[in-house]
């Protein structure tokens, strides 16, 4: 099978390196990418489930620009809105009538959400959600989950980082996903101090296995929360309608107070959410908080389409069974060379790791190998999957699989 | 742990052991200990003790007090030690009066090359053998800063805490330097050459982009991209312990 290379990709990072810190900074470094000669580091063009770089290599996306591509890129029904919104208003000086009728949409669809905000990066809703929080309780601590993502803010980030000062994580608490007596603990070390417990509906660090919630798990911890006056926050960002299309919790059966969505809310469009219920609307009022495009309405009107489609054609159970047979036929694959391919966390978003080998250098050289044949495979991160993917993307991806396999075995040899 | 004392642990600790390397590698300096038969004592009152013993043309440089030293340097304070490994200030001699000569002269002239090659010229970087020396003595300083750090650094020993037991191997390709960083528990132990089972890998293209990296005048970021530096396995070691190693500047650049 050909193999990709990327002259152009390298040409342009070093013009880039010159004049942007790390040429490219963030989650889309090519740090992660092992090893990063084996990626692409520009695209030039998408549609649908696929992307091109700059040196016209072709990708099936299993990583959809980290999440917000859910219905395929250039998805025209929710480009024409956006591009109605344009034409009509976008950033001035008042807001549309079109976010009226997004946090219509959101309190319809989302099923414990009262009331909507709008912003525009997960963080940005993630920390408003924690001064909601204190603000509610007049509390000081939020609890998080150790190897949680809750975005770069130096809140959500642990010292040590560069930037991040020891008193930035003052009011922080780090437990062990799936610990409730830890939780219980902080609870009753901090009498009367914990504002708010913010979680991700399942766990999904990066570089260890996904964890689902132990049975019970989120009815303990909604408990705990209602009877000590604890603000219980679900960071959706991530999971946001692939699990869902009512919000995770509801995948997951329980009900939190605030819930935060961005990523495939907007299939790529700018815009972050926070819902909730009727009991905080009051104390989210309180909070200041805004930004300059954060009533923009194009992402609006772009968030509107997506979730009506993603609706209508019932996004939810596309995504879930493609990535069931993904799964299915990616281990059969692994399995057919002797190896053992893990695959934890919901199907819409899977995260893959060939145990055979603790150091995931294995593993490494394969999503190296898949992405080279044309497979966009991260090695570190749990994938997403979209509606786009089709039944043909499958096939060559399982093909492109197989051959990785064989170039892996061979260059072990 | 104050500023002075993490500084003197890391002078003792992590700068003092590169005498081992360079009498074996510099010519010269070999020729200079050739018949060397000395042991010398570095203790701080409050603060670490190292020795350097020359025997049979080696230095070997070991950790706290040695049973039978040649001469005993005393310093006052950690703070003293380490204005002594900035030349400006003398140590207080305990024993091994008669050997007093020898450190202002012979000695020196050891500290001085040391100090050649530990603190690069531009001019002298064009010079490749003194490259590769210059790359093994400051891989092996940063390995052993690392170790220091884990455990006396505020921010270093957070970081480290968090992290993975395994070994961690820093390469220069094809054939070397290497260096292995061994964590256990939140606490890292050094060793010269590489690990056949590492979890994480940092390997570096070749001598020039090792030197350059280490000295940083490379950008990592880039060097990454662009495929001459090399990093696979469990990289939130690697993550780990660049947080740990950009202290080193707190202290040793300071």
């Amino acid at each position: 099978m050909k193999t990709y290379t990327y002259p152009k990709s390298q040409e342009l990072f070093q013009r880039a390196a010159k004049v942007i810190p790390c040429g490219i900074y963030g989650h889309l470094s090519p740090a992660p990418l092992i090893p990063a000669d084996a990626y692409p580091f520009y695209a030039s063009r998408a549609e649908g489930s696929k992307f091109w770089d700059v040196d016209g290599n072709e990708f099936i996306d299993y990583m959809c620009a980290y999440g917000p591509m859910v219905l395929g890129y250039n998805y025209k029904p929710v480009d024409d809105a956006a591009a109605r919104q344009y034409a009509q208003a976008n950033c001035v000086t008042s807001p549309g009538p079109v976010m009226v009728e997004l946090a219509e949409k959101l309190t319809d669809v989302v099923s414990m959400a009262d009331w909507a905000f709008f912003a525009k990066n997960g963080n940005d809703v993630t920390t408003y959600a924690t001064m909601i929080a204190r603000k509610a309780t007049g509390r000081k601590k939020i609890v998080l989950i150790k190897g949680g993502y809750h975005g770069v803010a130096p809140w959500t980030q642990t010292y040590g980082h560069h930037g991040v000062m020891e008193e930035d994580g003052q009011h922080t608490i780090r437990i062990r996903w799936n610990d409730f007596e830890a939780f219980k603990k902080v609870v009753d070390e901090n009498p009367g101090d914990v504002a708010g417990f913010m979680a991700t509906p399942y766990h999904h660090p990066t570089f260890v296995d996904n964890e689902m919630p132990l049975p019970g798990y989120w009815d303990k911890v909604q408990a705990l929360c209602n009877a000590k006056g604890i603000v219980l926050i679900v960071d959706d960002i991530r999971c946001g309608f692939r699990l869902d299309i009512r919000g995770s919790h509801e995948y997951f059966g329980f009900k939190p107070d605030l819930v935060c969505f961005c990523k495939a809310i907007g299939n790529g469009y700018p815009i972050s959410a926070l819902v909730g219920t009727e009991a905080l609307k009051n104390d989210a009022a309180k909070v200041f908080y805004t930004g300059s495009y954060w009533f923009s309405g194009a992402p609006m009107a772009a968030a509107l389409k997506t979730i009506n489609e993603m609706e209508a054609m019932d996004a939810v159970k596309m995504m879930t069974d493609f990535g069931e047979n993904l799964k299915k036929g990616l281990i059969e694959v692994a399995a057919n060379h002797g190896y053992d391919l893990k695959v934890t966390g919901h199907p819409a978003m899977p995260y893959l790791r060939i145990t055979d080998d603790p150091t995931l250098m294995l593993h490494q050289d394969w999503c190296a190998e898949c992405t080279k044949r044309g497979a966009f495979f991260s090695s570190h991160h749990n994938w997403f999957v979209s509606t786009a993917h089709t039944q043909e993307d499958q096939e060559r991806t399982l093909e492109i699989a197989d051959d990785a396999f064989e170039a892996i075995k061979k260059n072990k040899e | 742990m104050s500023r002075n004392l993490v500084l003197a642990n890391l002078n003792l600790y992590a700068v003092l052991p590169n005498l081992e390397e360079l009498v074996r590698h510099d010519q010269e300096m070999a020729l200079l200990i050739k018949d060397w038969d000395i042991c010398i004592q570095f203790s701080a009152l409050g603060g670490p003790a190292a020795f350097a013993e020359f025997k049979n043309g080696e230095c070997t440089v070991g950790r706290g007090k040695h049973f039978s030293p040649t001469v005993k340097l005393f310093f006052a304070t950690p703070g003293h030690l380490n204005k002594m490994f900035d030349g400006k200030a003398q140590p207080i001699p305990l024993k091994g009066f008669t050997k007093l000569g020898f450190l202002s002269k012979e000695f020196s002239k050891l500290t001085d090359r040391m100090e050649y090659y530990l603190k690069p010229s531009e001019e002298s970087l064009s010079n490749p053998d003194f490259v590769s020396l210059n790359t093994l003595m400051t891989m092996h300083t940063a390995g052993r800063a690392v170790v220091e750090l884990a455990v006396n650094d505020p921010v270093a020993s957070h970081v480290s805490k968090g992290m993975m037991d395994g070994s961690l191997l820093m390469k220069v390709l094809p054939d070397g330097p290497a260096i292995t960083l061994n964590f256990k528990n939140g606490k890292a132990g050094f060793q010269k050459g590489e690990t056949a089972s590492p979890m994480a890998c940092m390997l570096l293209k070749d001598m020039d982009t090792a030197n350059k990296l280490l000295n940083q005048k490379l950008d990592a970021f880039s060097a990454i991209a662009g495929g001459e530096v090399i990093i696979k396995g469990q990289t939130p070691m690697m993550d780990a312990m660049d947080l740990i190693l950009d202290r080193i500047p707190h202290y040793l650049d300071a």
